[in-house]
Order: C-alpha cells, then structure tokens, then sequence
C-alpha cells in the first residue's frame, strides 16, 4: 500500500508505504511496519522497493568516493586533510611501499588535494589516498561548493549535466563526492556563471528539464 | 528603574471564555514558519508566533570540539537557548540565566529523541535557538523552529517534533497561552510530540491542575500540536513547490 | 575576524590575488564597489528601534533599548550610552557560544567609537535631573550571518535602529517619583558617521571585502566619516599601510559616504 508518488516531496517520518514493499535508503519501519522516511527528500520508487533521495545533508564518506580534501595538519607520518565532513582524512605517507610517487606528499597545509577514501570504518578512522593517477595537488583554478546531497544532480545521467557546466563556461571542473568542486574557468566571468548554475541546480533539483534551464541560464550569463 | 512597568490586567478571562486578546479558549495566535532563512548555517528556521520571533538554526552532524566530549557509537546533541537583550520591553543582560540554561537542557531533550544519533557516531550536532522577540510560549516556539532546522540541514529523523503550551485560567484550560495568561494565569504546560508517533518528548507544568483539567490540558494540547505539525510540513515542503511553480 | 580560522586553502589565496592584481573580485564587483544593502521589512525584537540588514549574504539584527539610571560620575550632564555585539553562533561554524571575544568586542568599539566621535546622539538632551537620573541607550548588535565586513553593516544597522528610536517621556513629580508618560519622544540622529572598511590584497585597496576576502587579505583598516566629510574614527586592524595607502582609502570613504548616508536616511 503506497501513501506517496514518485519523486514526491517528503519531510522525516513521513508514512510512505506499507506492506509488499521492501525498504530502501534513508527510510525505515516502525512499530506498525509503516515504512517512513527518515529525511527530507525525494521519494524514489523502484519496482519492489522504496528509498528516499535525501534533498540535504552532511557528506558521510564511503569506501572508493573521489574528494576534495584541504591539508589541515601535517603531524609524523600523518597529514590530516579536512573533507568537509563531520570526519577528518588521514592521509599515511606511504613510505614503504612500491610505486609510490613521494613527491606527491610534499603537502603543505592548505594545499587543495584530490583524493579517493580507501577506507572509513564508519565512527572515527577514515584513511584516504593519493597515489593513483590523476590524485593529488590540485594546481591552479578554484573551489566551489555545492550540497554534498546534490553531487549525483550535478554530474547527472552519464555525465550529462557536467558536460553542459564545462562545454558551456569552457572551464574544466572536477566534481567530488564530498560537494566540492574544482574549476577552473577561463576568466572570473565563467567562475560567476558557474557559482549561479550550482545554486540553480541545488534550488531545482527536483524539478526536471534541468538541464535545458542550465544551459540557457550559462549563456545568458556568458553572453553580456 | 524600569521604562516599562506591567500591569496586571482586571480580568484575565471572561465568563464566556472571552480572553484578554479576545481569543476563545481553543484559538491559536497567528502563526508563520520559514525556514533557510540563514546562509552560513548548516539548517535554519524562521517562527513569528503570536508577537515572538524565533530563529533557530542547526550545524552538524560535524566534527566535536573538544574531542573528549565524543561519542564514538552516535552523534552528541547539544542544544542552546537564548534570548536577546532587545527580546523583552525591559532590557535583558547578555548571557545565560539559569532559566536560559534549564530550556537549553529541556529543548534538547525534546528534539534527541528524534534524531537518528547511531547514524552519526563520533559528530555533534548543534542546535540554537534564538529568541528575538519574546512573547510567551519561546520554548515551544523554539523546538518547533528546531525541528525544521534540523529537517533542513538534512539530518535523519524518526519525525518531526510539534510543540505548543496549555494553560489553565480559573476554570478554563486554554490553548497557546499569550502573555498575560504566562504571567498570571494559573497553570501553564508546554509539551512537545512526535506527531507522526504520538510520543511526547517535553512536558512541563507549574500552578496547578486536577487530574480531570490535566487530562483535558493534554487533550487540546494534542489537538493544537497537530495543527501545528501542519504548518510545519508546509513550511518545510514551501520552497520546492514555489521552485515548481516558477519553473513550469 | 582576520584570525578567524575560516578554512582558507592555497588555491582561494592565489585565485584571488592573482584577480585582485588585475583589478576583478570573485564576485565581479569593482574594488570600491558595495555589495547589495537590504533593510527587511517587519517588528523582529521588542527594541524602542530596530533594524536587520543584509549587507550581500552577511545579516546583522540591531535593536535599541533604553533605560532609566545614574549617570557615569565624570559625565553627569550627560545620558549613558552602551554598545555591545554579539558574534552569534547561528552565524558561522567558527562562532562558539559564550561571552565576547575580542573579536566582538572590538566591533562593538568601533561602531560606538564613530557614534560618539561624530556626536551622532546629543546625549546632553538625556538628561532628567542633572548627576542623578538620566536616559541609557544600550545599542545591542547581533550578528545573524557572517560573509564579511561586519563593521559596516552593524555600523548602518546601528544608525538605522537609533534613528528609528522612540523613548518614553519621562516626567520628574514634585514628592521625586518619576512618572514614565505615554508620549514618546524619537531619538534623533545628529549626524550619520559611517564606518568603511577596506582590505589590502597585494598592493590593492578593496572596500566591502566578503569573508573569503578578509581571509587572504594583508591588511584591514575600517574608517569612519560623517557628514562633513571629517575622518571621526580609524581603526587598522591586522597589517600594515603605507601613507599613501591610508590617504587614498581615507579619499574614497569620503566619496562612498553620501551612497551610504542615503540608505540610512530611506531606512528610518
């Protein structure tokens, strides 16, 4: 039995179903087995199961998410990195094993880096890493910010939206999990457009034709 | 020596129930809810509630500081209640007040009930409610400003918590008591549910209330709770439909 | 606020150093360029006056309130006059609860030190009985949302609020009893001393820095100026300047005042 539609607004404990249907994300079931959302959210309805699509909320890392992280302190073998999370990086200086480029580790703090989690434990021990190819410093550009929540919005369906943000301002852009963002545009101008975009898509996110919206939003701004 | 002297009124209550605001027994004061009203905050609410204002805004679930106070399996909650020097007609001292630190205890252990804690282990969420203008009932104005804060920075929660006062003048229990009824009224009980649940998480009282007006007293003050869950769904629920609207 | 630890990285420090050395802030704006200045409409506090006002994303809620006492003993021809502000914790993530800090309390200092240099309130017309019992005008700032430059917006919020006050009368009965009369009486502005802050990024002057800005910056210095144009308060905060650097910030503030001075008269 369905009480909502899908991809309908819901606040927390909001009933959404009951009965047949199994529990997705960010929902969960109450004494009654009422299956209720527990954030404020998208209702995303899949053939036999129900889940929430959280409009909001704090980044919480998970094992391979790609991040944005800014070198907070520089301790022995440690370099903490701050994620924008309620949990710190750490970040090991791989001494001992092979293949490790240790000049990547010549971090000083501040520095913007571009990492992948390599394991998070859940509570307090979350381990990153850099040594694949294309992590490390990041050079140049700047650091935007968008809603950890609305990273999938940004990127959206095979990249598409992406795609949109970076042909239209010519930048190139790097999207992390944990809602940073790292571009870098050809002149302040494109850096505006963007900032405006990602306030559109955090604001209309849930309303579809998006991307049709972004563009024309991109040139109207670059086109004065 | 104070500007403003009160004057207890000559009647608190007529016979036919008529209150001092010319409200019946059973009417609310009007009641407005916003919430995103601040940038910097993680969630944030906005509630004009009678003549109170009350800002209320959340930042978390991020890192502790200091990290002694941590919990490894869940996330602490602390909440803060405050009132501003400009908030009542005579000028208030800066600062907490004992009465200030009570309502920050009682207003946490309000909301923590709801709040999914397990999902968060070893962060703190914070919660500050900021009383502006101050017109009898700030505490429950204040967790229904909380709730929406937290809603909207995203934190998981088994439901909102709705909140609303009931008070007992002579022989009347009225709902939303204003200023007047506060102040010299004869019983007054805020309390605060999970609606979605039914579960109360704040219940206070003072003066005075038989076993038959206290059962009575928490009759309406169920009834008012429910219309304000309504109002607190629609102000969370607002932004995404007036972005509908413009959009299509 | 220069100390505040904002979480600065080295990417926002070269970015905009790199735009300021060519004249472009990250908000498009010129350097001597306001942000957009808002005065919300709406009763927020029980203040005699108020007023809450964005200046860009920072918002600042100040409220008036007066009060009857004794004067300070070296003035006693004169009202009191208290400033305080508050750097809420509502405001920012670096903000934690408890009394002032010196960061806030040097806020408070500045506004009020633009307010009495320039006379703005002639606190010689506070006065009931001369060394015994006057008016005290507490000025309570509140910072609600912290993007820069609090200086300013609190020292309009605060003009606004003053402007905006009304006190009771107050009549002094023959047996000593003071009668508090239900005539009010408004608190005028004698003149509009206006703070303006500026920021040194590399060798450039920026006014109305956001807090990013403030971050990276060398150097900081807010001035005020009142409608004569006459300089009645400076305070540098972190950095240094050079002579003609002070001379140049001090000849755009004067040119800045009447843009400003005017959205303080519309407010009250």
């Amino acid at each position: 039995m369905l009480f909502v539609r899908d991809r309908e607004v819901v606040i927390p404990g909001q009933p959404l179903a009951k009965g047949k249907i199994k529990p997705g994300k960010d929902v969960y079931i109450d004494e009654s087995g009422m299956i209720r959302s527990k954030k404020l959210g998208l209702v995303n309805l899949k053939e036999d199961e129900i889940s929430i699509v959280p409009l909001v909320g704090a980044y919480i890392p998970k094992e391979e998410d790609l991040v944005i992280g800014i070198v907070s302190k520089i301790s022995g073998n440690t370099i903490l990195v701050d994620i924008r999370s309620p949990y710190q990086g750490a970040l090991p200086v791989q001494r001992r094993a092979e293949k490790v480029d240790l000049k990547k580790y010549d971090l000083k703090i501040g520095d913007v880096i571009l990492a992948k989690v390599r394991s998070f434990d859940g509570a307090s021990s979350l381990i990153l890493t850099i040594d694949a190819e294309g992590l490390g410093k990041l050079e140049g550009g700047y650091l935007l910010e968008v809603d950890p929540a609305k990273v999938p919005r940004v990127i959206g369906k095979r990249q598409s939206m992406l795609s949109i943000l970076k042909e239209g301002t010519k930048s190139e852009i790097i999207v992390a999990n944990n809602g940073r963002i790292w571009v870098k545009p050809p002149s302040v101008k494109e850096l505006i457009a963007l900032e405006k975009a990602l306030r559109k898509i955090e604001e209309e996110s849930h309303v579809s034709g998006l991307s049709d919206r972004i563009s024309s939003l991109l040139s109207q701004e670059l086109s004065r | 020596m104070p500007l403003y002297v009160e004057r207890r009124p000559e009647r608190l209550i007529t016979e036919e129930g008529i209150r001092t605001d010319g409200r019946l027994p059973h009417e609310m004061r009007p009641i407005k809810m916003m919430v995103g009203v601040l940038e910097k905050a993680d969630g944030s609410a906005f509630v004009e509630w009678g003549g109170n204002r009350i800002l209320a805004a959340v930042f978390g679930p991020r890192e502790v500081h200091p990290k002694h106070m941590v919990l490894p399996d869940r996330a602490l909650v602390r909440a803060r209640y405050n009132m501003a020097p400009f908030s009542t007609p005579e000028r208030r001292r800066p600062g907490p007040d004992r009465r200030s630190i009570e309502l920050s205890k009682v207003i946490r252990e309000a909301l923590k009930p709801a709040i999914f804690v397990e999902n968060y282990p070893g962060s703190v969420i914070d919660i500050f409610v900021e009383v502006l203008r101050s017109d009898a009932g700030t505490r429950v104005a204040g967790i229904n400003a909380a709730s929406l804060a937290l809603a909207s920075a995203g934190v998981a929660m088994r439901g909102l918590v709705s909140a609303c006062s009931v008070g007992r003048v002579g022989s009347f229990i009225v709902v939303d008591p204003n200023h007047d009824e506060d102040m010299w009224g004869d019983s007054d009980m805020p309390l605060a549910m999970m609606m979605e649940s039914e579960e109360i998480t704040l219940l206070q009282a003072d003066g005075t209330l038989s076993e038959e007006e206290f059962k009575e007293a928490l009759n309406l003050g169920r009834k008012a709770i429910r219309f304000v869950y309504e109002v607190q769904k629609e102000a969370l629920k607002r932004p995404y439909y007036l972005v509908e609207r413009r959009v299509i | 606020m220069f100390d505040q630890e904002i979480l600065t990285h080295n990417l926002m420090k070269d970015y905009i150093r790199d735009l300021v050395e060519k004249g472009q802030r990250i908000d498009g704006r010129g350097l001597y360029e306001y942000r957009p200045i808002e005065v919300l409409d709406g009763t927020f506090t029980k203040a005699e006056g108020e007023a809450w006002l964005k200046l860009g994303e920072t918002q600042v809620l100040v409220g008036v309130k007066a009060d009857l006492g004794e004067p300070f003993p070296d003035t006693p021809d004169k009202g009191v006059f208290v400033s305080n502000a508050e750097l809420l914790p509502v405001a920012s993530p670096t903000f934690e609860p408890g009394p002032p800090d010196e960061g806030a309390i040097e806020l408070a200092r500045i506004v009020d030190r633009a307010i009495r240099s320039a006379d703005a309130i002639d606190l010689g017309s506070l006065v009931i009985l001369p060394g015994k019992l006057v008016y005290m005008i507490f000025l309570d700032m509140y910072v609600l949302d912290y993007d820069g430059n609090l200086e300013d917006s609190l020292t309009l919020a605060s003009l606004i609020a003053l402007g905006r006050s009304e006190i009771p009368e107050v009549e002094l009965k023959g047996d000593g009893e003071i009668e508090v009369k239900e005539r009010k009486r408004k608190l005028e502005l004698k003149d509009i001393p206006i703070n303006f802050s500026f920021v040194k990024i590399g060798s450039k002057i920026l006014l109305d820095p956001t807090i990013e800005e403030e971050s990276v910056s060398d150097a900081s210095i807010t001035v005020a100026i009142n409608k004569d144009g006459k300089v009645c308060s400076i305070q540098k905060k972190h950095g240094t300047f050079k002579m003609e650097e002070i001379l140049n910030i001090v000849s755009v503030a004067k040119s800045k005042w009447p843009e400003l001075a005017r959205v303080v008269r519309e407010a009250i």
